[in-house]
């Protein structure tokens, strides 16, 4: 009986100290039951093969022991959409506030090329990433039982009059939608106004912008679009429904874009550029004609969106 | 339908009866082998990995009593069904009679047609 000792220990080993003994001790009478019942019907002695099929039709140790000790999941099945939708928010708000840190640093920063910007961002938000999805899991883990049962009843709290209206399918805003605008319009918002908040308020050093002089003043006028851009974003991020107001303001917003990309795009030189650097490789006025060219190109974006919101408004008016 | 698919869902109808089923059975007192054994005898087929971790959860919930005592030379824990086990099998009972009578003239007609085509092919 060797062969029921190492399994019913194989099954201890894998259940919770509290209970190993008491399950272990009823587990090897259960099945020495069995063993005796087989041994009385075929009236000799079971063999130690014979002993091995019956321990193999139990099932494997780990699963004998799931069964009496089952697994708690990390986040309980109820709240894993609450727990979806947490992750998504905050993860965007770490995109955003990555986007800030990068582009303050970039603005101030003396030698920090756009490649460095750009996996400055990369490498700043994983590590943002991870420490945040670790610190929301292990929040949604260590939840207390009770404070559960009561996310259970205030599920139980709605009221089907305060649903939203049907709509179609495109009138749900996506999150993540919405954090790519909020974080455009934020690194916008930044690259205008942060060499002359530098200026103005810290007292230190004129930083020097990217832009020239016309363009930053264009850009200064059009301020105001992007922050109703902002307003904007965090209205769809409250409502998550495309509204007639709703698609009107993005329309404006979008419309703005376009036209001072396409204004950016014809009049002079947009950059201040430091052409020393790059004299052996491109001219000026080839970085100033494909930084024109990219505007154009951009200005599609805003310019479909245009398009794709009349189209909306004139279904939602039908 | 894939035997994978008609497996998952056997086990989902068969979970819940099981339970009935054990319920029912330690309303007289059994140990977990001789529990097998009635069920069996009553032509309910339950393997001891999936009977054992039941009896043991129902014994967790307040659902049976349990004592060990010696027998045939073997100490054995045996089970019977408590107060509140009672109680709850009462009304799992009525739960299950109300469905078994909603349930039979709605699986009539695949009886039916099951009868038609085993005498159409025999």
């Amino acid at each position: 009986m060797e062969l029921v000792k190492r399994y019913v220990a194989a099954v201890q080993r894998e259940l919770p100290e509290q209970k190993r003994q008491e399950i272990g001790r009823e587990l090897q009478a259960n099945i020495m039951d069995q063993l005796d019942a087989l041994a009385e019907q075929q009236g000799t002695a079971l063999s130690e093969q014979q002993v091995a099929d019956v321990l193999k039709k139990m099932g494997p140790p780990q699963h004998v022991a799931r069964q009496f000790s089952p697994i708690q999941p990390l986040i309980p099945a109820h709240l894993m959409p609450l727990y979806k939708y947490t992750m998504y928010m905050v993860l965007g708000v770490l995109f955003v506030l990555q986007i800030v840190f990068m582009t303050s640093h970039w603005l101030t920063g003396s030698d920090f090329g756009p490649i460095s910007f750009v996996l400055g961002i990369a490498s700043g938000f994983i590590e943002d990433a991870i420490f945040g999805f670790t610190a929301i899991t292990l929040g949604f883990a260590l939840m207390p039982a009770n404070t559960r049962s009561g996310q259970r009843k205030s599920a139980n709290q709605w009221q089907p009059a305060d649903l939203p209206p049907v709509g179609a399918g495109w009138q749900h805003i996506s999150l993540s939608d919405v954090f790519t605008d909020l974080a455009t319009y934020t690194f916008l918002l930044l690259i205008i106004w942060f060499p002359l908040w530098q200026q103005l308020f810290a007292g230190g050093e004129p930083v020097s912008s990217v832009f020239t002089q016309q363009s930053l003043q264009l850009l200064i006028w059009f301020s105001p679009f992007i922050v109703l851009g902002v307003l904007s974003s965090l209205w769809q991020l409250q409502r998550r429904l495309w509204s007639r107001p709703m698609l009107s303001l993005n329309l404006i917003v979008n419309l703005a874009f376009v036209i001072i990309l396409v204004l950016l795009a014809t009049l002079g030189p947009v950059l201040q550029l430091d052409t020393a650097n790059w004299s052996g490789y491109f001219s000026p006025e080839a970085v100033q004609q494909a930084v024109k060219r990219g505007l154009l190109i951009t200005s599609l974006i805003p310019g479909y969106e245009v398009i794709r919101d009349i189209l909306r408004l004139r279904k939602l008016n039908k | 339908m894939t035997t994978a698919q008609l497996d998952k869902m056997r086990l989902e109808l068969r979970r819940g009866v099981l339970v009935l089923a054990v319920l029912a059975a330690l309303r007289e007192r059994h140990y977990g082998y001789s529990l097998r054994r009635h069920l069996q005898d009553a032509g309910i087929d339950i393997d001891e990995g999936t009977l054992y971790p039941l009896v043991r959860r129902l014994a967790e919930q307040g659902l049976l009593d349990s004592e060990w005592q010696q027998g045939e030379g073997r100490e054995r824990r045996y089970y019977l069904l408590s107060e509140l086990g009672a109680e709850l099998l009462q009304q799992l009972t009525h739960e299950w009679t109300t469905l078994n009578n909603a349930l039979g003239p709605l699986l009539q007609p695949e009886q039916t047609m099951s009868a038609k085509q085993a005498e159409e092919q025999g």
